[in-house]
Order: structure tokens, then C-alpha cells, then sequence
């Protein structure tokens, strides 16, 4: 406890364990700083206002384990490690996302859960983990809860995260392990860059070779990324052939692109629509 | 923000030498290796995290030290530029990056070699869309990147023979 209090004068700590991270978090408070790829640039010129606590430290938050029910990615698992390590196919547009996040640098450093708490509406890892029902686990030290992502991010930069929790796993239903999954990413250039539009897709086909359950995310066109619900009920007990024919451009009204420098809205809107048919198209391709 | 702001004490080994240093927890790993530790070699070419200047290794893989404080490599190893030739002999990568051309002011050059170090550390033969890969986070403003290309292209030649 000397070490905890000792800390509580710094302006920078680094926890040990996740007990002290969230002892330190509900007293005293401070910026949470993971691998520092979004919190560094967000800094500008100006240094840090007030304490950082730093959790890369925190082996609690290592790893990425299944059980029966969940596949759970630790809070500290980075983009390269996702990358790397052996995951059921549903996970393939994750795994795609993660190549996609910036550059190599930026992802032996950035971490998923990063990504989800700093919630830009162009966060690559949003859209995917969406189309895969995951969750997040939060931790404080008034102790656990568990909500759907589609619930923890709700607006432009904004979740529903305490400053004194901790995202500590994000939990992806083992339901969808067979799934055949796919992530497309349109910017201005190839590499290193910020999504116009992005597209994740999972397809799970029933004996018959008919849809039994499918689930389409976009991001970068509305303040936070969506779901198309009412796409994915229609499209139950569809044929695979011709899938992305029904994809027409009233289904992708749950969205609302803007203006900006990157694209217009109806640029982002009608490139969508092709994003949402190619990535249908590449999963019924591998299915 | 106080005056004076408190040191954090960290220990770290760059190049295989190891370091104990005290340092405010608001400085930069680029800093504390080009300021303090004098290894000016790993450059800062923007303010923005986008150039890769300052690509060093942390444990093996590719990190911006612009875009972490040096507190955060605590109980880290660092390779920079610095730490590539061995016995006064150049590493493969750095004489290929001569014989290829692939530098002009070379003001980038100790970023994308090291870039290159991560990529061929794992990968003997990588394709042509793995070398695009691995320099994506690297900017050059002299060469059109062809000839770094070539650089990378030739060095894995170079270190397959050689093994
Ligand atoms: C050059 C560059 C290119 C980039 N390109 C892309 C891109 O193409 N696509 C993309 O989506 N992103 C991109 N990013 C953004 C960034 O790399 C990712 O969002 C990354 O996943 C963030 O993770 P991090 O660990 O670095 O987060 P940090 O910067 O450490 O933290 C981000 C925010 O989340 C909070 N936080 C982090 N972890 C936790 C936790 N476990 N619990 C509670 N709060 C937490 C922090 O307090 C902070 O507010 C880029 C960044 C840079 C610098
Ligand atoms: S100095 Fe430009 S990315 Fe680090
Ligand atoms: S050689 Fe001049 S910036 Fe690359």
C-alpha cells in the first residue's frame, strides 16, 4: 500500500497488477495509456493533463484463451498479436482489420481495446468485432460488468466506460467460430490510411447452402459503426447464389455519412453499397 | 503542472549495452536515445506520428519512438541504426541499401532499415506486397521508394546466402 500511496503524487505510474490499476483509477484517477498510438497524437504540443496510468503492465490483461462460450482477447492484446495467433475463421475479418490498422509500428503497439475506447468513427477494429456480437469486459473496483459493443460505444469518440474502468477483454461468442467473415477497408491510398468507408461481414450457411445467419457492420459512415439489421433479417434463408444481388441501397439507410475532407456522403453511401456486396460475395465465395 | 516534475528511474539495453536512467516521465523514447544516450542516428522527421524517421526495435519488433514515452520501455531492448553493424563490419541491410541506391539525403534511411530488420528477422523470402507492407509506415521524400525497394529485395538475397 506504501507504493500506492507514494504513487498518488506522481504523474506517472505504472500498475502491477489490475487490483492496484483499479485502486489507483477510483482514487486518485488518471489517463489510462495503453499502447499510446490514439492518446500520443491526441496530445498535440501539450503535455498530459494530470496523471498517467500506464497499464501495459498488467499481465491480467495478457492473452487471448477461449472457453465452451467465449473467445476472450485480453485488453492488452495488440493488433500484431491478433495477426499472429491461431483464430477459428470467424475471425478472419478481425484479422483482416488488424492489417489494415496503420502500419506495422502502429500495430506491434495499438491494441483492440485501445481502439474500442478511444471509438473514433473510423476505428477499424469497430465494425468486425460488431459483426461478431462481441462484448466487452469492464473492470473497477466495485467490481465487473459485462455489455455488448454495440452499447459501450455511443457517439463520435464517446462510450459508456467509467474513468475508473478498466476494458479488460473483449468476448466473442464461440457461435460463430465456423462463420465465414470478411473486412473491407476503402481509403484515398492503399496504406496508412484513415477509412472512407469499411465493411465487415459474417455468413454462417445452414445443411442446405441457404443463410442462417448473417451480420453486416459499417463504419466511418454514421458517428459510431452499424449494424444493417433489417438486411440481416431479410436476407435469412436467402440462397447463396445472388446474395449480393439483394443488397439494395435502401437497406443501408441506418446510416448517415457526412461531408469532409476524406469523401462526400454520397460518394461514402454508394461506395458502401459495393463494399457491403463484395465482402457478402467473398464470404458465400469461401463458405 | 509543477515545476519541477519527478523522475521515474527505468532500465533498458539498447544496442546490447544496458542503461539506468532517470527521466521525466513526459520525455520521449526518441528523446532519451537521441539526447541522452547521444544516438542521434534515429531521426524525427515530423509531429504528427505518420513518418517513421524514428522506427526503432523494441524487443524485435518495429515501434515509432516518437509515439511513446521512454518510460514506457522500461525493462525493454532497443535496437536503433546504431546497433545494426557488428565488428565495424555494415549489416547486409545497410550495404544494400548502398550497392541498391536506396537512399539519396537519408534523412528516412535509419527508419526504413529498420523496418526491414523486423520484416527479414521472419521472413526470408518475402514477396513483393510483404516489403510494401512492412515499409508502409515509412515516408521518403527523395527516392520514389523503387530503388528501397530493391534495397530490401537485395539484402534478403544477401542474408539468405549468407545462412
Ligand atoms: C500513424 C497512425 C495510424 C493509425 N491508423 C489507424 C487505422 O488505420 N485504423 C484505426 O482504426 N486506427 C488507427 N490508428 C489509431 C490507433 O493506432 C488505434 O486506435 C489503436 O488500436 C489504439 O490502441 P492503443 O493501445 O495505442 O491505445 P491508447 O492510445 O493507449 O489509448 C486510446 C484511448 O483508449 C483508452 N484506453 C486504452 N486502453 C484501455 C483499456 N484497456 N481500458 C480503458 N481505457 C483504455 C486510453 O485512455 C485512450 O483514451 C492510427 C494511429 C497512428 C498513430
Ligand atoms: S518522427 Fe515521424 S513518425 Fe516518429
Ligand atoms: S532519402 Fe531523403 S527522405 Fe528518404
Amino acid at each position: 500500500m506504501s507504493n500506492l500511496t507514494r504513487g498518488l503524487d506522481r504523474l506517472y505510474i505504472r500498475p502491477k497488477t489490475l487490483d492496484e490499476a483499479a485502486v489507483l483509477l477510483a482514487g486518485e484517477g488518471g489517463q489510462v495509456l495503453s499502447g499510446g498510438t490514439d492518446f500520443y497524437p491526441a496530445l498535440g504540443d501539450q503535455l498530459p493533463r494530470g496523471r498517467v496510468v500506464d497499464i501495459s503492465g498488467l499481465r491480467e490483461l495478457r492473452g487471448i484463451s477461449a472457453d465452451a462460450a467465449h473467445t476472450r482477447i485480453g485488453g492488452l492484446t495488440t493488433w500484431s498479436e491478433i495477426i499472429g495467433a491461431p483464430l477459428p475463421r470467424g475471425f478472419d475479418g478481425l484479422k483482416s482489420a488488424a492489417r489494415e490498422v496503420g502500419s506495422v509500428q502502429i500495430q506491434n503497439r495499438g491494441t483492440v481495446a485501445g481502439n474500442l475506447c478511444n471509438a473514433s468513427p473510423a476505428a477499424d477494429g469497430v465494425p468486425p468485432l460488431l459483426a461478431l456480437d462481441a462484448e466487452v469486459e469492464l473492470v473497477s473496483r466495485v467490481g465487473k460488468r459485462r455489455l455488448p459493443l454495440a452499447d459501450f460505444i455511443v457517439g463520435n469518440r464517446k462510450t459508456v466506460r467509467r474513468n475508473d474502468e478498466l476494458l479488460t477483454a473483449v468476448l466473442v461468442p464461440r457461435r460463430l467460430d465456423d462463420a465465414a467473415s470478411a473486412f473491407l477497408k476503402l481509403g484515398a491510398r492503399r496504406y496508412l490510411v484513415i477509412s472512407i468507408s469499411m465493411v465487415a461481414a459474417v455468413v454462417q450457411l445452414d445443411g442446405s447452402g441457404r443463410v442462417a445467419e448473417v451480420h453486416v457492420a459499417v463504419g466511418s459512415c454514421s458517428v459510431t459503426a452499424r449494424r444493417l439489421s433489417k438486411l440481416e433479417r431479410d436476407l435469412i434463408g436467402a440462397p447463396v447464389s445472388g446474395l449480393a444481388t439483394r443488397v439494395t441501397p435502401e437497406y443501408l439507410s441506418p446510416l448517415s455519412p457526412i461531408d469532409d475532407v476524406r469523401a462526400t456522403a454520397r460518394y461514402r453511401l454508394d461506395a458502401s453499397l459495393t463494399l457491403v456486396q463484395r465482402a457478402l460475395n467473398y464470404c458465400v465465395g469461401n463458405s | 503542472m509543477p515545476e519541477t516534475i519527478e523522475k521515474v528511474s527505468i532500465q533498458l539495453k539498447v544496442n546490447g549495452k544496458s542503461h539506468s536512467v532517470s527521466v521525466e516521465p513526459r520525455t520521449l523514447l526518441v528523446e532519451l536515445l537521441r539526447e541522452h544516450l547521444d544516438l542521434t542516428g534515429t531521426h524525427v522527421g515530423c509531429d504528427t506520428t505518420y513518418c517513421g524517421a524514428c522506427t526503432v526495435l523494441m524487443n524485435g519488433a518495429a515501434v515509432k519512438s516518437c509515439t511513446m514515452f521512454a518510460v514506457q520501455a522500461d525493462g525493454a531492448e532497443i535496437t536503433t541504426v546504431e546497433g545494426l553493424e557488428k565488428d565495424g563490419q555494415l549489416h547486409p541491410i545497410q550495404r544494400a541499401f548502398g550497392d541498391a541506391y536506396g537512399l539519396q539525403c537519408g534523412y528516412c534511411t535509419p527508419g526504413f532499415m529498420l523496418s526491414a530488420m523486423q520484416l527479414l528477422a521472419h521472413n526470408q523470402q518475402p514477396s513483393d506486397h510483404d516489403i510494401r507492407k512492412a515499409i508502409a509506415g515509412n515516408t521518403c521524400r527523395c527516392t520514389g521508394y523503387q530503388n528501397i525497394f530493391k534495397a530490401i529485395q537485395l539484402a534478403a538475397q544477401n542474408m539468405k546466402g549468407a545462412r
